[in-house]
């Protein structure tokens, strides 16, 4: 199972590149910190109070259900008697006030983004999103569709991607558990570890390509292959950086032009989000 | 809650001026002692079933109009089945009505047998037969646990049903999975049959899943039938025959209301014309019938699986080949509709074909319940009080991914 976290490492591109919200260089503040270490040699103390908070926060994360459709369902699962995430210290609250975690669930549409984007808002730093379900992260078959956004991280900065239509209890809760990961790695100051999700694209992309080529050469009449193919080309030319040795083909070159731009409630992060746009 | 007004209005006496239960009511012209205060329920609120919008109109603690809001999940499946070939639809309606997924498939599929004039073998039909019962018990199962969690603050042992429904829920969710590989978004049926056969020693497995929840099943209902359960759901949201008719309700909440209807015996499809299916009504029409009817209905669907199982036909499991390309399956000509009876009501699937797109439907239209039953809102929430609200809407069980589509 590949859970992804959401920090881009050394090698990835720029946020604004990637045409998505990335927050990876906020850091974990808290205005009690400043005013305990400007008193000399409690910095010892803090330490260890620091250890009992961070051990605190990373077993009482609170989640937000943000669950609009089939993931929904699939959560409940996961909150329910089986899975059980409350014995994690993740328990469910309806109210977005007292929350650490917004664990989007579902297909997010365009009447329903700005809804989302706000009560993002309206959650207490600090805060982290968890995108569940193909549908958060990426739209998955209704990405084209009119009315669905392509990915709930074209509004609001995602940390974990938990993938899979939909996930199971148990990859909700190994997403939970990279999530505590990722907290504990941020209160620490360390950095945290990413995974390779730009090359699966690539892996997953390029023998597609191939694949239609052959198929629309032996029927140049096709008119659905031939759609697919295009719709493959355009999606394989991201912005990701292309692993050495591999080059793109010469019919691929032209960038895919970008999507209407949502446009959430607020301006704060998510006006340089839409897919493309380069500010 | 901020109520302004006479200090009568918000005691136990009685109430000065009732309420008009009109769902056309013209508020400019309403007259209370009280100003109205606007309420807006939803879309992100944990007891309205998904993202759906309510806004309500109160009087005090009453509701006077209420005006439900849909499209917050909008994904324009009809639309994307327009051009997606017949196969590639399938498992795109699993995601509509995501409590019964297996029985999304199988409307799709039979509307599109029947569109290209292709029969189905006894197997295939009699495990469609046996997996839509299953996933009835499954459903009903969850309505059960959420309505009882709706209800559930004020209410001794609200949460553990909702728990032991979700145990139990699991118990088939394991039987699909060992079927078909998922827990669900199954997409086991095909247009001409099914593509999972039984796997070696399921149906004991699911003979010994039906005995554990039927033994367990009594024990947390004794759990919830207590006197507050029944205050707040007796007499609480009543449809009339004659509205639910009206409305196009189906499913549950028109058989609470006192209609015998169930498309399963009288339209019956895949092998219900070969059993006696026992349908469960009452006549109340309130909450309380709506959840004795699932109740009830959960028990025949587990004396169906037991006759189901004991019985499974030999044969071939599917009349066409397993999918090669896109364009198998053609229909240049012809329109149909299906209804088939879901855990929500008469779920419909009407497709027309076209002979200048013939490998995917030209149009295709859904009915779903679940809308029919949100319809039934404004005309049943004013004149109760807003708790009264989330128990009507937990007991309508309207499901969104099917409502807005």
């Amino acid at each position: 199972m590949a859970v992804s976290s959401g920090d881009p490492g050394e090698d990835a591109p720029p946020p604004a590149e990637r045409g998505r919200v990335d927050e990876s260089a906020r850091p974990y503040e808290h205005p009690l910190y400043e005013r305990l270490l400007s008193v000399p040699g409690l910095d010892v103390a803090v330490a260890g109070l620091d250890q009992l908070l961070t051990w605190g926060a990373v077993n009482s994360l609170w989640i937000f259900p943000m669950a609009t459709s089939c993931c929904g369902i699939e959560f409940m699962a996961a909150a329910a008697s089986r899975v059980d995430l409350d014995r994690m210290g993740a328990i469910l609250r309806g109210t977005p006030r007292q929350c650490d975690v917004m664990l989007v669930a579902g297909t997010i549409t365009v009447k329903m983004a700005p809804r989302v984007k706000r009560l993002w808002d309206q959650m207490p730093e600090p805060k982290w999103c968890v995108a569940m379900g193909s549908c958060a992260i990426s739209g998955d078959f209704y990405r084209d569709v009119y009315s669905v956004i392509p990915g709930i991280d074209t509004a609001i900065p995602v940390d974990v991607y938990i993938p899979g239509c939909p996930p199971n209890p148990e990859q909700v809760m190994e997403g939970l558990l990279r999530l505590q990961q990722k907290v504990r790695l941020q209160r620490e100051g360390r950095p945290v570890p990413r995974d390779d999700r730009p090359e699966t694209e690539e892996r997953m992309i390029y023998p597609a390509i191939g694949q239609l080529r052959r198929r629309l050469a032996a029927a140049p009449a096709d008119p659905i292959t031939a759609a697919q193919l295009a719709s493959a080309q355009a999606l394989r030319v991201r912005e990701f950086p292309l692993p050495p040795g591999v080059e793109l083909p010469a019919d691929a070159a032209a960038p895919r032009p970008g999507r209407a731009p949502v446009a959430p409630a607020s301006e704060s992060a998510a006006t340089s989000a839409s897919r493309g746009e380069k500010p | 809650m901020a109520v302004s007004g006479s200090v009568a209005s918000t005691g136990a006496g009685p109430r000065t001026r009732a309420p008009v239960p009109d769902p056309h009511l013209d508020l400019e012209r309403y007259e209370a002692d009280a100003d109205l205060m606007t309420l807006s329920l939803g879309p992100q609120h944990p007891s309205t079933h998904g993202v759906f919008r309510v806004v309500l109109y109160l009087d005090g603690e009453t509701i006077v109009k209420a005006v439900p809001h849909a499209g917050y999940l909008h994904r324009g499946v009809e639309k994307l089945c327009e051009k997606l070939s017949y196969s590639n639809v399938v498992p795109i309606l699993d995601k509509n009505d995501y409590v019964a997924p297996m029985l999304n498939e199988q409307a799709a599929c039979m509307a599109f047998e029947r569109l290209m004039g292709v029969e189905v073998p006894i197997r295939a039909r009699w495990l469609r037969t046996l997996l839509a019962e299953l996933q009835r018990i499954a459903s009903h199962l969850l309505a059960l646990g959420t309505f009882a969690i709706d209800l559930g603050g004020a209410l001794g042992g609200g949460t553990s049903v909702f728990m032991y429904c979700f145990r139990e829920r699991e118990l088939i969710l394991d039987l699909f999975e060992e079927l078909t590989g998922c827990r669900f978004h199954y997409n086991t049926h095909c247009i001409g049959g099914n593509r999972h056969d039984v796997p070696p020693g399921w149906p004991e497995l699911v003979r010994a899943a039906l005995a554990t929840i039927e033994a367990r099943f009594d024990a947390y209902l004794a759990m919830l039938e207590h006197p507050i359960f029944a205050d707040r759901t007796r007499g609480v949201g009543t449809i009339d025959a004659g509205l639910a008719l009206e409305l196009g309700l189906s499913g549950p909440n028109l058989r609470a209301s006192g209609v015998d209807h169930d498309l399963r015996r009288d339209a019956p499809y895949h092998v219900y014309d070969l059993l006696e299916v026992r349908v469960a009504t009452d006549s109340g029409g309130d909450c309380w019938s709506r959840y004795k009817v699932r109740v009830d209905e959960i028990r025949e669907s587990l004396r169906l699986v037991r006759l189901l199982l004991d019985d499974l036909p030999a044969g071939p499991l599917s009349s066409t080949k397993p999918l090669g390309v896109v364009s198998q399956f053609k229909a240049t000509t012809g329109q149909v509709y299906v209804g088939i009876e879901s855990p929500r009501g008469e779920l419909g699937t009407w497709v027309i074909a076209d002979a200048r797109k013939a490998t995917s439907p030209y149009r295709m239209k859904l009915r779903p319940p679940s809308l029919h039953a949100v319809a039934a809102i404004p005309y049943v929430l004013p004149g109760h009080t807003l708790s009264d609200a989330i128990a009507i809407l937990g007991s309508l069980d309207p499901i969104m991914g099917e409502v807005d589509r």
